[in-house]
């Protein structure tokens, strides 16, 4: 009895996803999501993954080269330093953390904020466009250098 | 790396140590307990080693001199030229100035290495002329910062012999060089002196590989150095790396300490002081004890895996003060067989942890080695 009712359920939502379906076929890219994952996409998803992780790499150990290529070869540092020279293997930058009251900045922070103000106080350069490429790789990097840790949001 | 590391670790601690030995909660460290086995070795965990560490900022480790002494210590200053960065420079003066008003002043000062940060010829100069305004005599070993760029010769110019010897008040002081023999990396791949150094001083970088060692050759002159010498009289490391088995991946070791070991296992009192971890490290294994010491630049974080048993670590620094986290060593060495350390670090009261907040590692984390460095345009 359960069990009918939720196909009748089911069926009288159907019309409205149909709609919704189509009106994203005319409003954007969605046939990936008619047909099962093909290997070649998760190959080229992870692809697009992994060249940020290596923009990412090269911008956190101070690759000048990559630095000017996503224009930020005058803002990540102005010392010398770069972020793995304290965070080898992007320890100790615990992004499984944010966000939370980070107590440096004396605010509820993202670990973009936190990478800003790396950039702005350790390191004595100029912040970045939390919306820009290089941060986005930053992200990427940090990340996937933590992958595996639990997360633990808010924990100082 | 994690399953290589635990299988090597086992076989470092089946190799050096006794089993199962654990210290009383009573337990003070000094030199004379640990010689008579209480190892802590096992299942001790962090809770554990804060109820029984002595609260203090100075280790007993216990050695004989004929006469009391005290000699400083500073490393790790990773100077780039003046005009590029100036709070190493003035970390460099802040020590060295305190250093000199030591009084009673020490009878002399360890260069633990890593003068420079990329081995030039200007950093190395600099390096030299702000500590001249320490008056009392200098040792000096190389990092591996200060070696890669022209292999030494700046710093072999300046400073001489790397490794050497000598007594002093009843003590017998040997400096090692566990720098400059690393596997060749660079011939193969055509790189400038600039690119090798590069991938030296990147800490976590996978191309130098293993490069830590203190070398066959080197393993024989420390053995005849110590022939002539009473195996229950004191003897004092000092080396860059730590000369065991911390974290390899941040070459936090060197890849023949089972040969160090084997040469030390006949003296009865050895202290290792290193520099090269950038924090505060205790450890004994077997008769070695080792004692890592603060960089005046900036502090590593705790490896994520490997830290000694017997570390009672440093508190967690923070990173928009400079002077946090860093500092120098003085060490005082007693005519009642003891020796102690103080870590000087300038922005704290408290060196060690006081709570699990406090440690670096108490947001538990899993990281990995970094991919750029092994792909194009590296490769
Ligand atoms: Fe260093
Ligand atoms: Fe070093």
């Amino acid at each position: 009895m359960t069990t009918h009712s939720k196909i009748r359920c089911s069926l009288r939502r159907f019309p409205l996803i149909g709609g919704i379906a189509i009106a994203a076929v005319f409003a954007g890219p969605t046939s990936a999501h008619k047909d099962p994952v093909k290997p070649e996409q998760l190959k080229a998803y992870q692809e697009v993954f992994m060249e940020e992780v290596r923009k990412g790499d090269l911008l956190f150990h101070g690759d000048q080269k990559m630095a000017e290529q996503l224009g930020v070869a005058d803002d990540l540092s102005k010392t010398g330093m770069a972020c793995a020279m304290c965070h080898p293997m992007a320890s100790d930058t615990h992004p499984q953390s944010f966000p939370k009251f980070q107590a440096q900045i004396a605010k509820f922070a993202t670990l973009r904020d936190m990478i800003n103000w790396c950039i702005e106080k350790p390191n004595q350069g100029v912040k970045i466009d939390p919306e820009s490429e290089a941060m986005k790789a930053l992200e990427a990097y940090i990340t996937w250098s933590n992958t595996g840790s639990v997360l633990q949001p808010g924990k100082f | 790396m994690s399953d290589e590391l635990d299988r090597i670790r086992r076989e470092m601690h089946s190799v050096l140590q006794p089993e199962g030995v654990r210290p009383d909660d009573s337990l003070k460290i000094t030199r004379r307990t640990f010689i008579h086995g209480s190892l802590i070795f096992g299942a001790a965990t962090v809770g554990q080693a804060f109820a029984w560490w002595p609260l203090l900022n100075t280790l007993d480790i216990a050695h004989a001199a004929e006469t009391p002494f005290k000699f400083a210590w500073i490393s790790d200053t990773h100077l780039y030229p003046r005009s590029l960065n100036t709070r190493f420079v003035d970390k460099v003066v802040r020590a060295a100035q305190e250093v000199q008003a030591m009084d009673p002043p020490a009878d002399f000062l360890i260069f633990g290495g890593d003068l420079a940060q990329l081995g030039k010829i200007e950093e190395l100069e600099l390096g030299v002329d702000l500590l001249k305004e320490i008056k009392i005599p200098q040792h000096y070993i190389p990092g591996e910062h200060d070696w890669y760029l022209d292999m030494g010769k700046k710093w072999g110019e300046l400073f001489g012999q790397p490794n050497w010897t000598f007594d002093h008040k009843g003590v017998r002081f040997i400096g090692l060089d566990t720098v400059s023999r690393g596997p060749d990396y660079w011939t193969a791949k055509n790189m400038t002196p600039e690119e090798r150094m590069g991938h030296m001083a990147t800490l976590d970088g996978t191309v130098a590989g293993p490069w830590a060692g203190v070398g066959r050759d080197q393993l024989d002159w420390m053995e005849k150095t110590l022939a002539d010498w009473d195996k229950q009289r004191p003897v004092v490391i000092f080396s860059h790396n730590p000369l065991y088995e911390y974290y390899p991946p941040w070459n936090f070791w060197v890849r023949d300490w089972r040969e160090v070991h084997e040469v030390l296992k006949p003296y009865a009192k050895v202290t290792n002081i290193h520099g090269h971890v950038h924090q505060v490290l205790y450890n004994e294994i077997g008769t070695l004890r080792s004692i890592g010491m603060l960089a005046t630049s900036w502090p590593w974080p705790y490896a994520p895996e490997g830290l000694p048993k017997l570390t009672k670590p440093m508190i967690r620094v923070d990173p928009g003060d400079p002077y946090d986290g860093v500092g120098w060593s003085k060490i005082d060495v007693a005519a009642n067989d003891q020796l102690e350390t103080e870590y000087i670090m300038w922005g704290r009261k408290e060196v060690f942890v006081q709570s699990p907040e406090d440690h670096d590692k108490h947001v538990s984390e899993v990281i990995r080695p970094r991919i750029a460095d092994n792909m194009w345009p590296y490769r």
